[in-house]
């Protein structure tokens, strides 16, 4: 018996940082390491050199956020905030990543795990000098541990399981 | 604490006194961006912090500029900058911060900048040459100017004055100040008051860059400090200073010119009412921020965001 998903989206940004502050780049395709984070990312386990969480954090291993979000920011409060500014990982496209805390689904070929929702930091405002800290709680996107690695590219569908 | 890593990739003598440094990123990673005017704090050994205008071009986004001049009258900071820093080294700083941005309606600038206060204006230069608005900059130096490089790269949109041979009248260098025209001043105090004295208000802007002597806080009493965050609190004589008070509570708060100018200790606050001394904050921003470094309170009781 074969299910349809309720649900398909896809990978619109790709962005990783070396560091926390540093801004954020495009990039084609990035590699996950299970159990780690994304390679020259700021956050992969190890390797830490974000500020926000100085502990290894292995519920944060890649971070996601909706592109719907961004349209509702700037149609809610007028902010113009780009694919590089939100500082997560993957930007999708059609998908409800606040339902997803607690459950597994493929990012391209890769699975994760969404460990929370993720929370917004005040230093953000500071960095984009844009008054996004409150227009972004609760819409800060969603951290995720690697099950499964794997190459991520544009373009990818991600789906539930 | 708000901390980047910087490394020195070059440095390069730039006038009397003056050492111009490259700062990037350890594996060249392109640094935040910034906005002309803005400057960064950098952490020295032994605690020391020192606040350095961005003065290369803000275009520029894997490398940033400072030209540190030599006080020898100072607490070893610029000594440490140029004598010990070497090309290869790193060092923490702190996220740039604007509190001296150009008037983004004005249609033409005129900077006046006493010594190494040059530097902010080198890098609005920059950005304005791009955007092609109308600006000169007036420089008053005594002897050799700082930065002689990157003021012949002005091509002629710089005049300097030579104080030993004479200082000129504010009012005729800056000329009217017709509608359009702002008029920026960064440089020692007795220069700022002089351009203040000659300048409408609401068409200057000034950046101090050793801060002013403060004033006593009138209103002051006895008051308790609370941590929201952490629920600490401590009770401070009236007048007390809240800086050491923060960090004995233990809140990591940034302060840098500790004397009201730089926006590194900035603070969310809750209850008070604070009393204001910094010169940087917006009436409407003092509503919910304070400068710890230089703020009292005019209540019993002192909450902040922390
Ligand atoms: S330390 Fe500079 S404003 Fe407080």
């Amino acid at each position: 018996m074969s299910v349809t998903p309720s649900w398909i989206g896809l990978v619109a940004h790709l962005h990783i940082t070396a560091r926390a502050f540093l801004p954020m780049r495009a990039m084609e395709a990035i590699e996950l390491v299970a159990g780690e984070g994304i390679l020259g990312d700021r956050y992969r386990i190890g390797t830490e050199e974000g500020f926000y969480s100085p502990k290894p954090e292995p519920g944060r291993q890649v971070t996601l956020f909706e592109e719907e979000a961004l349209e509702a920011i700037r149609r809610d409060h007028g902010i113009e905030l780009r694919p590089e500014e939100h500082r997560r990982n993957v930007t999708t496209r059609g998908v409800p990543l606040t339902h997803l805390v607690g459950r597994r689904f493929r990012l391209g070929d890769c699975l994760l795990e969404a460990t929370r929702l993720s929370i917004p930091c005040r230093h953000i405002e500071e960095i984009l000098e844009k008054p996004v800290f409150d227009p972004m709680i609760n819409r800060s996107g969603l951290n995720c541990r690697i099950l499964e690695g794997g190459t991520v590219r544009l373009g990818d569908p991600i789906r539930p399981v | 604490m708000r901390h980047i890593r910087l490394a020195l990739r070059a440095a390069e003598p730039a006038g009397p006194g003056i050492r111009l440094l490259t700062l990037m990123d350890p594996d060249g990673w392109p640094l935040p961006r910034w906005r002309p005017g803005a400057h960064i704090d950098l952490h020295l050994p032994g605690g020391l912090t020192r606040a350095y205008s961005l003065c290369g071009d803000p275009a520029e986004a894997e490398c940033w500029r400072i030209a540190v001049k030599r006080e020898p009258a100072g607490r070893g900071g610029s000594a440490w900058l140029h004598d010990a820093l070497a090309v290869g080294e790193e060092l923490p700083a702190s996220l740039p911060r604007c509190t001296f941005p150009l008037a983004e309606g004005a249609s033409r600038h005129i900077f006046l900048a006493g010594g190494i206060g040059v530097t902010p204006f080198l890098a609005m230069a920059a950005a304005l040459a791009r955007s092609g608005a109308e600006h000169h900059l007036h420089l008053l130096h005594r002897g050799p100017p700082p930065l002689p490089t990157q003021l012949a790269a002005l091509q002629g949109r710089v005049t300097l004055h030579d104080t030993l041979t004479g200082r000129p009248g504010l009012a005729a260098l800056l000329g009217p100040p017709t509608p359009g025209t702002e008029a920026y001043c960064c440089g020692p105090p007795g220069l700022i008051e002089a351009f203040l004295a000659a300048w409408p208000a609401d068409q200057a802007r000034v950046e101090h860059f050793t801060p002013p002597p403060l004033a006593p806080l009138p209103g002051a009493r006895p008051f308790t400090l609370v941590l929201a965050k952490s629920g600490r609190s401590l009770d401070l004589p009236a007048g007390a200073p809240l800086l050491p008070a923060l960090h004995s509570l233990g809140a990591e708060v940034e302060s840098s010119c500790e004397g009201g100018i730089c926006g590194a200790c900035r603070v969310r606050w809750l209850e008070g009412p604070p009393l204001h001394r910094d010169r940087i904050l917006r009436p409407e921003e003092r509503e919910t921020h304070l400068m710890a470094c230089v703020a009292g309170c005019a209540g019993s009781r002192l909450v902040l965001d922390l």
